[in-house]
């Protein structure tokens, strides 16, 4: 059956089996790749690929025993603060870009240019003003994210048809029921594109200023295990920044489902 | 009947007085003039550079340059040899690390777009590799391969390869059904359909990943260095960090978004003249 | 009452596009409680006169009133129907319907009952909290009509609005709207391509020429109302049929001259017989 499938490629199959087996394959993959995972990684002994047996026992020792709650806490605390400035100016200064175009045009370089440019290498900057601590961190976390919020969401606000616009001209609205009424709503689907995009990079923005800075957080507990060789420790708290990225991306899910179901059906997802 | 949007740049909002509101022009969809493209943004980097100033003065400290001493080692620093022996060694990395994306994620991609069954058991470790911090891999690494070249490679590879390969699946999924099913019905066996459909299909697509990877290569480069190797542009980052040369830092930081931009914009105008109707990848 | 006299606009072209004179010099006017029906082939500048009495954007010479009024914007007497439906997709039929008054800053409970009320005029009664993604094309448009007859304004303009329909939805409203019609009798400017419908709706057809866009002729339509209750018997009527033969006389000839004007080889023998309109004529040069 399998080969079939295989060779049928891109044609899509009845949907609901060919979903069934598709969730049976990932899981299936999962599977198979623990089952590689702990059979070289016992066999081979290289320091940095423990066996998943031993990742898992220490994961759930990381959890249970809450060792790695305080570095949690902390992480978390950072990535919220953040993700949240990030939103705020992103989306506020996205909107602006979006309506005028004069904003739009000084600040496009500009925009542009740090969301191309590799955001750690700004790390020792927000280092040499803030020193050690949460400010540095959170402004990385901020450098990391905001960009691409603003980027979406100025495209965002351009993308609203003209047919809409007019419309709503057409009734003699004022600039700012537009754009509360129309502008707003309409633009809010890829808002929720480039949310996404800027959860996922905020979470990385978080783990390397705390390695970068190495002395609070998951990162400091990456850059620990570092220095021990232990590789264990190491994916084992990846594996718990992982879940933390996936938590919030589903999280962003959820909304963007509550808000924006209206949309027709072949509009929907990134 | 469009054409009344391009009525904007005759209209002016005249005089005309009247109960409600008056002929607004209509002029979301277009953009300034060429010449204000060019002085906006400069009138907002003369702004920057005032409150640069000003903050810094303010601030006082050691550790924080302001607009004027940060130019002036920029200056200086473009002429110093130090500078192009890091970027070259830097970048050697990155050129070494990127093809090696390109090889190994174009062909991944394209199959996992071609054969589902693949893709499905792929799915979940690209999702986490799309959403684990690379950096964090860095010990891994370092433990794997050392300290190195090849640990500054392989860095720059994953941080490629993920975005190539997704780009290149997405091409060759997006391929319209009924142009496979058309090239089936003529008899086409899986080589040609490859030659004939699937393969310049997925051009335009391919090119994005390639350019995205590129901006992704770029910052894998720098990381790798700022964490880890000390060599190359992140070595001198982190030398001049700790020489309290805070001029000499920023302007580093400065050259290294240059080159990010100089390099992005270099590939974007070169996926210009191979598929014109591509829009600038931002992210 | 709506008059339009002298009214010229040119679109300028950007760069070295040569500038677009949609419109010079046309003068028409409309009665109230008129349901006229503006005809004529793309480019002719209908949509741009419609916007125009809309208020969306300015003549470069002459002028247009409305009741005397000089249009110099949007306003609460014209209300617009749009061949794309324009409706907000994320608000329901009766949210959408209430649009206008929503903007006119009418309370919310009075805005929705008056809605209701619309709603039930265009017949989707019981549809009041489905999605514009919920339903048909036919029903979308019934809501875009429901929506610009809410705020009861003296005018209805109505860009081509069943053009994206298909041919039996199309029917389907145009029976409708003669109902609705029939017991509003709001004054309608309603742009169409299609000379059938032209006949049939309208009270008098205004034919347009383009390139520049003027009126070229005007052929008022006698046919009896109400026409809604027997669509088939009235398009099938004598009358009818020879006033959309000669709609359609004006409409070819034009075209033939376009291409004459296009084509400097042609010495002019192809041209089409010219028939004299019935009636009153206005229009221009």
């Amino acid at each position: 059956m399998t080969a079939i499938r295989l060779r049928a490629g891109g044609r899509p199959w009845r949907p609901g089996a060919w979903a069934g087996s598709v969730i049976k394959t990932g899981g299936f993959g999962l599977v198979i790749g623990l089952i590689v995972w702990e059979t070289l990684g016992q066999t081979l002994r290289y320091t940095f690929l423990p066996p998943a047996s031993r990742v898992a026992g220490r994961l759930v020792d990381l959890v249970t025993s809450g060792q790695i709650l305080p570095a949690l806490a902390t992480s978390l605390t950072n990535l919220a603060l953040g993700f949240a400035i990030s939103l705020g100016f992103g989306i506020a200064i996205g909107l602006g870009m979006g309506v005028s175009r004069r904003l739009a045009a000084s600040l496009d370089p500009y925009v542009n240019a740090l969301l191309t440019a590799p955001s750690l290498v700004f790390a020792p900057i927000f280092f040499s003003i803030w020193g050690l601590g949460r400010q540095s961190i959170v402004a990385l976390i901020v450098t990391y994210s905001v960009f691409v919020v603003i980027v979406n969401t100025s495209a965002a606000v351009r993308a609203v048809s003209s047919d809409l616009h007019e419309m709503a001209r057409s009734f003699d609205t004022s600039a700012a029921q537009t754009f509360r009424w129309v502008t707003l709503p309409a633009a809010t689907p890829l808002i929720f594109t480039g949310i996404r995009v800027a959860a996922a990079r905020a979470v990385k923005g978080m783990i390397n200023g705390e390695m970068f800075i190495a002395l609070i957080g998951l990162g400091k507990m990456i850059q620990d295990a570092q220095h021990q060789l232990d590789a264990t420790t190491v994916i084992a708290v990846l594996s718990i920044v992982v879940a933390v990225a996936l938590l919030l991306i589903t999280a962003i899910d959820r909304i963007d489902m509550r808000l924006n179901g209206w949309l027709p059906r072949t509009e929907r997802g990134t | 009947m469009k054409s009344a949007a391009s009525e904007a740049t005759s209209l002016d909002s005249s005089g005309r007085s009247g109960a409600g509101r008056s002929f607004r022009p209509q002029s979301r969809r277009l953009s300034v003039p060429r010449a204000d493209a060019v002085l906006y943004p400069l009138a907002t980097l003369v702004v920057i550079a005032v409150v640069w100033e000003v903050g810094a003065v303010a601030a006082d400290s050691l550790l924080i340059p302001t607009f004027t001493e940060t130019v002036t080692a920029l200056g200086a620093l473009i002429f110093n040899p130090r500078l192009w022996e890091a970027l070259a060694i830097s970048n050697q990395a990155l050129i070494v690390g990127f093809t090696i994306a390109l090889f190994v994620g174009i062909p991944l991609g394209l199959a996992l777009g071609r054969y589902r069954g693949l893709a499905a058991v792929a799915n979940p470790y690209l999702t986490i590799l799309l959403t684990v911090p690379m950096a964090g891999m860095i010990p891994l690494l370092v433990m794997s391969v050392g300290i190195g070249f090849e640990a500054r490679v392989l860095m720059v590879f994953l941080f490629t390869v993920i975005v190539v390969i997704v780009n290149a699946r997405a091409g060759v999924r997006e391929v319209d059904p009924a142009l496979i099913e058309m090239a089936r019905s003529f008899g086409s066996g899986e080589l040609q359909l490859w030659r004939q459909i699937l393969l310049p299909a997925s051009v335009p697509a391919v090119m994005v990943g390639v350019r995205l990877g590129l901006s992704h290569a770029v910052t894998g480069m720098v990381i790798v260095e700022l964490l880890l190797v000390a060599a190359g542009i992140g070595h001198l980052i982190l030398e001049y960090q700790a020489f309290l040369q805070p001029g000499s830092l920023y302007a580093t930081v400065v050259v290294v978004v240059l080159e990010a931009l100089v390099l992005i914009s270099a590939a974007n105008r070169l996926a210009q003249r191979a598929a014109p109707w591509l829009e600038p990848a931002t992210r | 009452m709506i008059r339009i006299s002298g009214v010229s606009k040119t679109f300028s072209g950007r760069g070295d596009l040569l500038d677009v004179p949609a419109l010079r010099g046309v003068n028409l006017t409309v009665g109230d409680n008129e349901f006229l029906t503006v005809l004529g082939p793309s480019g002719c500048g209908k949509t741009t006169l419609l916007r125009m009495i809309a208020g969306l954007i300015p003549p470069d010479e002459g002028s247009i009133t409305v009741n005397d009024e000089p249009v110099t914007g949007p306003g609460p007497d014209r209300a617009m129907v749009f061949q794309a439906f324009s409706l907000l997709p994320w608000r329901n039929v009766l949210e959408n319907v209430a649009f206008g008054l929503q903007v006119r800053g009418v309370a919310k409970a009075e805005r929705e009952d008056r809605a209701r009320r619309f709603v039930q005029l265009v017949g989707l009664a019981g549809f009041e909290q489905r999605l514009p993604r919920e339903l048909s094309g036919g029903m979308q448009q019934r809501v875009g009509l429901a929506r610009a007859l809410a705020v009861e304004p003296t005018v209805l303009l109505m860009d081509e609005p069943f053009g994206a329909l298909d041919e039996q939805t199309r029917r389907l409203l145009q029976e409708q709207l003669l109902r609705i019609w029939e017991e509003t009798r709001t004054t309608v400017i309603f742009i169409t391509h299609s000379m059938e419908e032209a006949v049939l709706l309208g009270d008098r057809v205004a034919i347009m020429r383009p390139r520049p866009g003027v009126i070229d002729d005007i052929v008022p339509v006698p046919l009896e109302r109400p026409r809604s209750t027997n669509v088939d018997r009235v398009e099938r009527s004598a009358e009818f049929v020879s006033i959309t033969s000669l709609l359609w006389e004006r409409l070819r000839d034009m075209q033939v001259e376009l291409d004459r004007r296009e084509d400097p080889a042609d010495d002019g023998s192809r041209r089409g017989t010219s028939l004299a309109a019935l009636g009153g004529k206005e229009g221009g040069e």
